[in-house]
Order: C-alpha cells, then sequence, then structure tokens
C-alpha cells in the first residue's frame, strides 16, 4: 500500500506530460501503464525502425516542451521538415518543400502561389487558435479563480489583437472559413487535383469525415496548428515518446509499467485512488485518468456519476477511421518520376480532393475503401531492410462484416493496388507487411473505437464541448478525478496539450 | 406599359420576398415599381395551370415558415390567404409498412412504440431538444444579423442581444445549442433513437433543398430551418395555401397594388444602372428604362452581381466573394395530374396522414447513399421524396373527384454527369424521364399503381428552376445553409444587412439573412434596411418593424 498526492492512469503523451507537470509542481506522482512499455498509442512498434501507429510528428506544443522542462529546438524534436510528395497516376507528382509546390521534374506548378497562399492562410489561422488550445476550454470551470479568469480576459485579447493585426477583410474570411468544409476551400483557390487532394487528405486524416463534410476545415488548422511541418524526429516517433518518458522520470513520477488500474476508489464522492489488478491498492485524492471517458467512467463505476453525464458520455461518437499498414519491402522506396527529394519525404496518394471523398464514402456504410488515401513514410533501413510505413484511409472501425483476417487481407490487398497504381512496380517490391487495423488499435491501447483522438474531432465535440456538454473542462464526476487523455479539449495528435491543460486544471491553476 | 418611368424605388423580381419588400415600402409611401421577368408573378411561390383543370403549386409546395408578422402587416388573409394545416405524414416501407408522423401526441407515441418503445420514450426528449431551439432562433429571423467586427451602434446593440440570448440559456443549454448547430441530423437522431425508419422520417427536413447528406454536420440546423414555421402558433407546423403557394405571392402582390404599387411583367432586367457607383434605376431587356434612387434585387446574389452589375462598380473583393457563394442545385419537383387518387394498400382506408407529407425513404444510410449519388453526378436512384396530395383539402386544386401530386425529390443535380463531363446541358428531355421514371418507382413503395391514373406530369430538373424562376444553378434557397452562408456570413461577409457595395442597390432574396424557404423575412428585412438607410423620416410600420 502507498500513497501519493496524484495518480495518473496511462503512460501515453498525454499521462506522461500530465504526470511531468505535476510532479514538477511538488506533487508525488505515480502513474500506472497497462503495457510493457510506455508510450501509449505513439510509442507502440513492431520492431525497430516500424512504427506501429504514428510516424510522423507535427504538433508537439512549445508550452508542453516548456512545462515538461525541454527545449522544443533540441534533440529529439529537432529534425528537417519533411518534404511531402503528392503522387499522381498519371506519374506527374508533386512536390511541397516548404509550402511551395512544383512538379517533380522541376517545373513549376501552376498553382504554386495559390497553395502557398492557401497554407499561409491555415497557418495564420493556427496561431490565432493556438492560444485557445494551450488553455482550457473557453467557459471558466466554477473552481477557478480570479487568477484564471484574468488570464482568460488577456487570452482572449491576445486573439482580438491576432484578428486585428490580421486586418478586418482577412478576419472576415476567418470567420467565414472556420466552419467550413476543406473541399470547397481547397477548389476556391486551386484546380482539382494532387495539391487539392493533398489539403483534403490532411485535413480528414484519422477523422469520420470526408472533405466535403462541414467542420474539415477546423481539422486542417488543428493539424497544421504548429506551421504544418512535418517531421521524423532523430530516432523515430519512438525517441519522442522515450524523452517524455525520461522528463516524467527526471522529475520524480514513478512509473509502473505492466499494471492495468482495474478500479478507480472513491469514499463519498470523492477519489481515494485506484486498485490495481492485482489487487494492490494505490492511495491519492487526485486521478488522473487518460484513458478516454467511457474507459474511465467504468473504471470508477456508473453510480458515481448522474445520469445525463453517464447518458453523453456513451454518445460520444469515436470511429477510428484509420489502419497501419508497414510494408517490408526488397529495395528503397523510390517512385520513379519523384527524384526531386533526396533523402526522407512524406508520399501522400491522394490524387484529387473528389478522390479523397469517394474514398470516404463506403466508411459510412461500414465498408472499407477500395482505393484509400495513403500517408506513406520511408523508414531508416535497420538491419538492413526498407519499410514503408503507411496510414490507410478508410478503414472503419465497424467493419460491417467485422476486422477478420479475411478482411485485413482485402485491404492489405487494396492498399499495394492502390500504391502500385501510382508507383509502379510496388508489389513485386513488397516483401512482407504488418497491419495493425482500428480494432486491433483499441485492443492494444484501450482508445475508443481505435481511434487516435479518443473521441471524434467534429465540431460537436471540440472546445468546451469535447468529450461531451458539461464535461468539458477536465473534471469527472467524483471530486479529485480528472480526464487528461486525448478526448479532452485540445485533442489528439502528438501534443501532450490535454494532458498539460489537465494537470494544470487538476491543481487549480487553469492556465 | 407603365406611363412613369421614375420611382422612388424599384424591386427586381417579383418573388414573394421581392413583392414583400415592394409592399412594405409602398406601405411606407414610396412610389414602387416591381419588374418581373415572366408574365405571371410570384418567382418560386407560384400557382400555374400546365393541364386543364388542374393546378400546380409548380416549386414550393407547402407553408409553414411565412412569418405570422408579415401575413398580419400585409393584410394577406384580407386579400384571399387561407393556409390550411394538413395532419402529419407518413413514410412507407418496401414491406409493406408505414411509420405515421400524426400531430396528436397520444396517437403519435402509440405509432412510435408499434415500431419502437425505446424511441416511443424518447421521442419527448427530442422534441422538447428541437422546440428549445426554436425557440431559441426565431426571434432572430426578423432582425438584422450583426456586423461582428462594426463598432456601429446598432451592430453592438445587436450583438450584445445575440449574447444575452445567449447567455441566457445557462451554461448547459449554451453547450447544447452549440452542439446542435453544428451537428448532422444523422448523429443527432442517433443520440435518441434506435429505429432505422422513424429515424429516415424525421430526418427528411435536414436534408431538403441543401448540398448536404443526412451525416454531414449542419444539417440538424437545416432541419431547424423546416420546423422553426409555424401556422397560426402551432409551431412546426405546416399547411397548404389554397388555390397553391401562388396564393401567397398574390396576396402580397394585391396588397403591394392597394398601396399604389405598380407591376412591370414580361420583360427581365438586362442590367442595373450605375451613376458613379450609385444606384441610378434599371434597363430591361426589351430597352425600357426606369429610373430610382432604390434598387432592391430579389435575385440571389450571384445573379444580381455577376450578371447585372457592371463589374467596374465593385470591389474585386466583393466579386471574388460572390463568385465564391455556393448555390448548389440538389433538388427536382414532379407536379402529377391525377385521375384519382391512388390506393395506398399499406394504409387504412381513411388515415389522416394520406393527407399530409409521405416519404419511402427506410434509413439514414438510404438517405446518405441517395446524397452519394448526386456528389457523383447523378440523381439519386432511390431519392428522398416527399409528397403530398393537396387536392383532398383544397378542392381548387383539380376537377372533382380528380387529384393532384407534388413530389419534391432529392438529390438531383444541376450539373449531371454523363460520360465523364458534368453540365447541365446534360439534361435534356430523355433524361428528365428517366429520372421521373427512378421517382415513381420510388412512388410505388407507397403507391404501387401510380402510373395507371397519371394524366398529366410536369418533370423540373434544377435547370428547369433555374431557367424559369431564376434561381442560379436551381438551388430553392438561393445559397446553401451552411455555417459559411448563415447569419452575419450570409451572403457574403461584411454585407450581411441587405447592402451592397453599390450605392442604394439592395438584396430582398433569399440569398440574404435569413435564408430560403417561403418565409419573407428577407423581404421584411430588407425593407427595413432600406427606410432606415435611405429614407430619412420614413420607418417601417408594423410587426416586422
Amino acid at each position: 500500500m502507498s500513497n501519493f498526492d496524484a495518480i495518473v492512469i496511462g503512460g501515453g503523451i498525454n499521462g506522461l506530460v500530465a504526470a511531468t507537470v505535476l510532479a514538477r509542481r511538488g506533487k508525488s506522482v505515480c502513474l500506472f501503464e497497462q503495457n510493457d512499455t510506455l508510450g501509449g498509442m505513439a510509442g507502440l512498434s513492431d520492431g525497430p525502425g516500424t512504427p506501429a501507429l504514428a510516424h510522423l510528428v507535427y504538433n508537439i506544443s512549445p508550452k508542453v516542451a516548456l512545462e515538461i522542462g525541454s527545449d522544443i529546438d533540441a534533440w529529439p524534436f529537432s529534425a528537417p521538415a519533411l518534404p511531402t510528395v503528392a503522387l499522381a497516376e498519371s506519374g506527374r507528382h508533386v512536390i511541397v518543400r516548404d509550402g511551395r509546390a512544383t512538379f517533380a521534374d522541376g517545373t513549376p506548378h501552376p498553382d504554386a502561389d495559390a497553395f502557398q497562399a492557401l497554407n499561409e492562410r491555415i497557418a495564420r489561422y493556427g496561431d490565432i487558435l493556438r492560444a485557445i488550445a494551450e488553455a482550457p476550454p473557453p467557459g471558466m470551470p466554477k473552481h477557478a479563480g480570479y487568477g484564471a479568469a484574468l488570464r482568460a480576459v488577456r487570452r482572449l485579447g491576445r486573439m482580438g489583437m491576432g484578428l486585428r493585426a490580421m486586418g478586418k477583410a482577412e478576419t472576415r474570411r476567418f470567420m467565414q472559413v472556420l466552419l467550413s468544409n476543406v473541399y470547397d476551400f481547397a477548389l476556391d483557390d486551386l484546380d482539382e487535383g494532387p495539391l487539392a487532394g493533398l489539403l483534403a487528405a490532411d485535413a480528414v486524416r484519422g477523422a469520420a469525415a470526408g472533405p466535403r463534410s462541414p467542420g474539415t476545415v477546423f481539422n486542417l488548422i488543428y493539424r497544421m496548428g504548429h506551421g504544418g511541418h512535418v517531421r521524423v524526429p532523430e530516432g523515430g516517433v519512438g525517441a519522442v515518446l522515450t524523452h517524455f518518458a525520461t522528463a516524467a522520470r527526471d522529475a520524480g513520477c514513478r512509473m509502473q509499467t505492466a499494471r492495468a488500474v482495474a478500479r478507480i476508489l472513491t469514499t463519498d464522492d470523492c477519489v481515494t485512488g485506484v486498485e490495481i489488478a492485482d489487487g494492490e491498492i494505490a492511495h491519492a485524492p487526485l486521478v488522473l485518468a487518460s484513458p478516454g471517458a467511457g474507459t474511465t467512467l467504468s473504471l470508477t463505476g456508473t453510480d458515481h456519476f448522474d445520469i445525463e453525464t453517464a447518458r453523453r458520455v456513451r454518445k460520444i461518437r469515436a470511429r477510428g477511421t484509420a489502419a497501419k499498414i508497414n510494408f517490408e519491402l526488397s529495395r528503397p522506396f523510390a517512385p520513379e518520376n519523384a527524384l526531386g527529394p533526396p533523402g526522407p519525404a512524406r508520399y501522400v496518394v491522394a490524387p484529387s480532393a473528389a478522390y479523397v471523398e469517394r474514398a470516404f464514402n463506403p466508411s459510412k456504410y461500414g465498408a472499407m475503401s477500395e482505393n484509400p488515401v495513403i500517408e506513406a513514410v520511408p523508414q531508416s533501413v535497420s538491419g538492413g531492410r526498407d519499410w514503408l510505413s503507411c496510414i490507410v484511409q478508410y478503414a472503419p472501425s465497424d467493419l460491417a462484416q467485422g476486422w477478420t483476417d479475411a478482411a485485413r487481407a482485402r485491404l492489405l490487398r487494396h492498399t499495394t493496388d492502390t500504391l502500385t497504381a501510382v508507383v509502379p512496380g510496388f508489389s513485386e517490391q513488397v516483401t512482407g507487411s504488418q497491419i495493425t487495423t482500428p480494432d486491433q488499435i483499441e485492443a492494444r491501447t484501450g482508445a475508443p473505437g481505435g481511434h487516435w483522438h479518443q473521441a471524434e474531432m467534429s465540431l460537436d465535440q471540440v472546445l468546451s464541448v469535447r468529450p461531451a456538454n458539461m464535461i468539458g473542462h477536465y473534471a469527472f464526476g467524483p471530486k479529485g478525478l480528472f480526464l487528461c487523455g486525448a478526448s479532452t479539449h485540445p485533442g489528439g495528435d502528438i501534443m501532450g496539450l490535454s494532458g498539460c491543460n489537465a494537470a494544470l486544471c487538476a491543481l487549480g491553476d487553469p492556465a | 406599359m407603365p406611363q412613369q418611368t421614375r420611382y422612388q424605388a424599384i424591386v427586381v423580381g417579383a418573388g414573394h420576398n421581392g413583392l414583400t419588400t415592394a409592399a412594405y415600402l409602398a406601405r411606407a409611401g414610396l412610389r414602387v415599381l416591381v419588374v418581373e421577368k415572366n408574365d405571371w408573378i410570384g418567382g418560386a411561390a407560384v400557382s400555374r395551370s400546365l393541364h386543364e383543370g388542374w393546378t400546380y403549386s409548380n416549386c414550393s409546395y407547402v407553408c409553414s415558415l411565412l412569418r405570422r408578422e408579415i401575413a398580419r402587416d400585409l393584410d394577406l388573409p384580407k386579400y384571399g390567404l387561407q393556409v390550411i394545416p394538413y395532419e402529419g405524414g407518413a413514410s412507407f416501407t418496401r414491406g409493406g409498412d408505414y411509420f405515421a408522423y400524426y400531430s396528436d401526441h397520444n396517437a403519435l407515441r402509440r405509432e412510435m412504440a408499434r415500431h419502437s418503445p425505446r424511441d416511443a420514450d424518447a421521442y419527448p426528449h427530442y422534441s422538447r431538444a428541437i422546440m428549445r431551439q426554436c425557440r431559441f432562433i426565431r426571434p432572430f429571423l426578423l432582425r438584422d444579423a450583426p456586423d461582428p467586427l462594426s463598432l456601429r451602434p446598432r451592430d453592438i446593440g445587436e450583438m450584445a442581444y445575440l449574447v444575452k440570448k445567449a447567455w441566457g440559456l445557462g451554461k448547459k443549454e449554451l453547450g447544447e445549442t452549440l452542439r446542435f448547430w453544428t451537428m448532422s441530423i444523422g448523429d443527432f437522431l442517433d443520440e435518441y433513437f434506435e429505429n432505422d425508419l422513424i429515424k429516415a422520417h424525421l430526418a427528411g427536413s435536414g436534408i431538403i433543398g441543401t448540398g448536404l447528406g443526412v451525416y454531414s454536420p449542419g444539417t440538424a440546423y437545416v432541419l431547424l430551418h423546416h420546423y422553426m414555421g409555424d401556422i397560426d402558433g402551432g409551431i412546426g407546423a405546416w399547411g397548404f395555401a389554397r388555390g397553391g403557394m401562388g396564393a401567397i405571392s398574390s396576396a402580397i402582390a394585391a396588397d403591394f397594388e392597394a398601396h399604389g404599387g405598380v407591376i412591370h411583367k414580361g420583360a427581365g432586367i438586362e442590367s442595373i444602372l450605375t451613376i458613379d457607383g450609385a444606384v441610378a434605376g434599371v434597363a430591361l431587356e426589351d430597352g425600357t428604362e426606369f429610373q430610382a434612387p432604390v434598387v432592391a434585387s430579389n435575385m440571389d446574389v450571384k445573379r444580381t452581381f455577376l450578371r447585372h452589375v457592371n463589374a467596374a462598380d465593385l470591389p474585386d473583393e466583393f466579386r471574388q466573394a460572390v463568385d465564391r457563394f455556393k448555390i448548389r442545385g440538389s433538388s427536382a419537383k414532379l407536379n402529377i395530374a391525377l385521375d384519382a387518387r391512388p390506393d395506398f394498400p399499406a394504409a387504412p382506408e381513411h388515415a389522416s396522414f394520406l393527407r399530409g407529407d409521405m416519404h419511402a425513404s427506410e434509413s439514414l444510410a438510404e438517405l446518405e447513399r441517395a446524397y452519394d449519388d448526386w456528389k457523383g453526378g447523378r440523381w439519386s436512384e432511390k431519392p428522398y421524396i416527399d409528397m403530398l396530395i393537396p387536392s383532398q383539402i383544397d378542392p381548387t386544386m383539380a376537377p372533382a373527384g380528380r387529384h393532384m401530386m407534388t413530389v419534391f425529390v432529392q438529390y438531383a443535380p444541376y450539373d449531371l454527369e454523363v460520360q465523364g463531363t458534368r453540365s447541365p446541358q446534360n439534361w435534356n428531355e430523355n433524361r428528365r424521364t428517366a429520372m421521373a421514371d427512378d421517382v415513381i418507382r420510388q412512388i410505388e413503395v407507397a403507391a404501387p399503381r401510380i402510373r395507371d391514373h397519371i394524366v398529366h406530369m410536369e418533370v423540373r430538373s434544377p435547370l428547369e428552376l433555374e431557367r424559369e424562376v431564376g434561381l442560379t444553378e436551381g438551388n430553392i434557397f438561393q445559397g446553401e445553409l451552411t455555417f459559411d452562408q448563415l447569419f452575419f456570413n450570409r451572403p457574403v461577409p461584411g454585407y450581411a444587412q441587405y447592402d451592397s457595395p453599390v450605392k442604394g442597390l439592395y438584396l430582398c432574396g433569399s440569398s440574404a439573412h435569413p435564408g430560403g424557404g417561403v418565409m419573407g423575412a428577407p423581404g421584411a428585412n430588407a425593407a427595413r434596411a432600406i427606410l432606415r438607410r435611405e429614407t430619412p423620416g420614413k420607418r417601417m410600420d408594423g410587426y416586422a418593424a
């Protein structure tokens, strides 16, 4: 039996950040992780050089780095931004480097200026919205003091200044496109083709939405919130998670892996600690849970929540739509006609915005895309072998016939065929593969629906109503219990802000 | 041909909104001219006889959204407007069953319980949620949308009103409201109901007239847009205008003419004339010119500014914004003359819902697939249909014993795809007939012998709607009802108060706040804006003021 000031459930990035923030403010913290390794969804790996899930980092928040005592510009975050290659069936691939688009053969792209302007606009909007992401969502919880209220007003003021600096015309534009769909947003300025497809694909990655769904521009802004540069950090995504784990350890957190929490304990509507699966009990007046709201609710017991909260939690939508496939290749991945970038790059198969929408269609009815949207990142050679890490959409968690081996084989075939159509000869290079479908993501990480944001990032589930109305400020049910995972504001991606915001809220000091 | 060529205000287009603006201006004492390109008035609120003995409500077909305030201000009942409520409706299934939506609460509860006892329990919660949203939004319909970036006292006042109303909801309701406004109708219904048929029946209003599917965020608002009306205070009730929807336009026109207004029919406008960036009048296609310092356009924002205003008079930014305005045709219409009322074998013989709105969609997935067809440039293979037989209630629509059926069809694209090319030119007689055949197959789900009774049929694709009424791309709302085109963003940011960069030129159609439907609100709001800005000393009078 042991006593702590706070217990954190789950050793994914948000759990680690929450634990670190608490420990750095003088709390004694213990973190329990059900798997053998820390890192959660982002840290999973099926072997050296093959990230099981996440393969890129683009959203690490400077605020989080500051809170855990790291330097955002230093290892392991630092890495040159990757160029993106938008693959086209015609072979006229488009390369985007530092926001500038050219055809792969070096000739200028007619939409280069428009594309750059769109990206800059998104980044500008992201700048303005970042202030909201880096704090609890608007609408102060009752217990927040004057200091927090003052900071909230200051944040609003800063946002206002940001809008003012943009000018009236651009502010009007911002208010118009914020809730609109990425299909129109892209095609208003670009010709239909790989560049529009790239924006569409980036906006809907991981979401149960198509580019024509209103709200997808918000998702794009969210994703590009920190400039939109994608990176493979030195040492891979795993290294970033190792770094976070080290930061937590350095801050004095106790970390216990392979210890699943069986129950969250309460007395008189106050949290008292947790019970581990082996029956051991750890006490603390504060428990921060990074699994989804539904899991946390069942760990605590539904009877500790009012009926409306239980109902709302049951209705949270979390339908994962992305699968992960790692291809083992006989030689480095190098599409013909895309000789532009020597070295690492991100490849996207989304030849047009309409293509992305068509890929989305079957997922609405529990079927997978025959021509999926693919984000592929070649992995650094390890042991002399080449891997291609792919995020494949749409592969809905609620596949009508269930995710059987046959279904997985079908998705693998569709993905191989789709890649072969844009990279001739690809299928002959494949010597092996690993596939992780949303059901497996759920089984391995506990994320509901295998959704990497734990709850859909649709407009009705963001900000103050994330993950649901009235539980948007991290506090959840019994006194002392807080949600700190990606299902809370601002949401997922390897960012850590949910954990950071939750920890500060739990300390009664919402920044 | 009117003798006079000089007026105080000219309204372009005799749709119900244009006539409403004109009538309010005439009542305020202005000399007003309405010019209309067709030989008949009413725009899309029109009744025409295309087959002897039968009257069709060719475009819009039922009435609920028309603001009471306007009906009273303009004395519409005096000019013969009579709205007859109809009771309920039904969705039929291929399996020979139906779900009936009764306006009687107890009957509805029993019917819901027949399909799902749980849904019968959930319905009151659902109904309360919708009603709360209706109550929240209704006061905004006859007010201007404030400009959030303006420091004018009026805008600050309107913003304060908005904040006050929102604040007054309380934290929990505010959260629910924000969710409701950003949700899809499919997700919203999934939160309450389990039965596919019940959900399909309730979802229809969320997609009528839009380029969105039942699972597109924002469609819950579209549902509200169809629910926020009332007939005699019965919120959400729908009815038939006796004599067809044209009766509404004729009544407004009658009030307008009774106050000295003039309607000039049969010639569309060539251009809106300007001098030094200010409106001077209009030039008609037949060469006639009329002068006025104020012109209100009932045409949609694209048609008005991209076709009839000199580009040099508009800032590039404004033109670009108008060019980007989304106005997508998504609906078709069948008007059918029947020699007898067809049988509905699934329904009891004298069921009240046969006099209401009938549908044949069985699940949200079926509705969403209909949307996927539209996205791909095809009309829906199994469209959502909203069919009514008004002649059962209104004997003026068809000869005795005969009937008139109106069938609204969702979805049909404006730019139909044929062999890889999408173009409105692809609509021809054969394709219209082919579409009608698919629609009739859907009607046969409810009325299997309908084909035996068809005497005459008018088939309208979005192209016909555009050509005849002048609605760009055949969009019935004069512009999509999406977040980026509502409230202070409608029609374009910075010009949401009926005005335009051209001094004296106003918009009074559904492209403006609060949007489409036979509501009259944009028309009344535009009149208020015009009187406030252009006629010192004159103010609008009445309930809608």
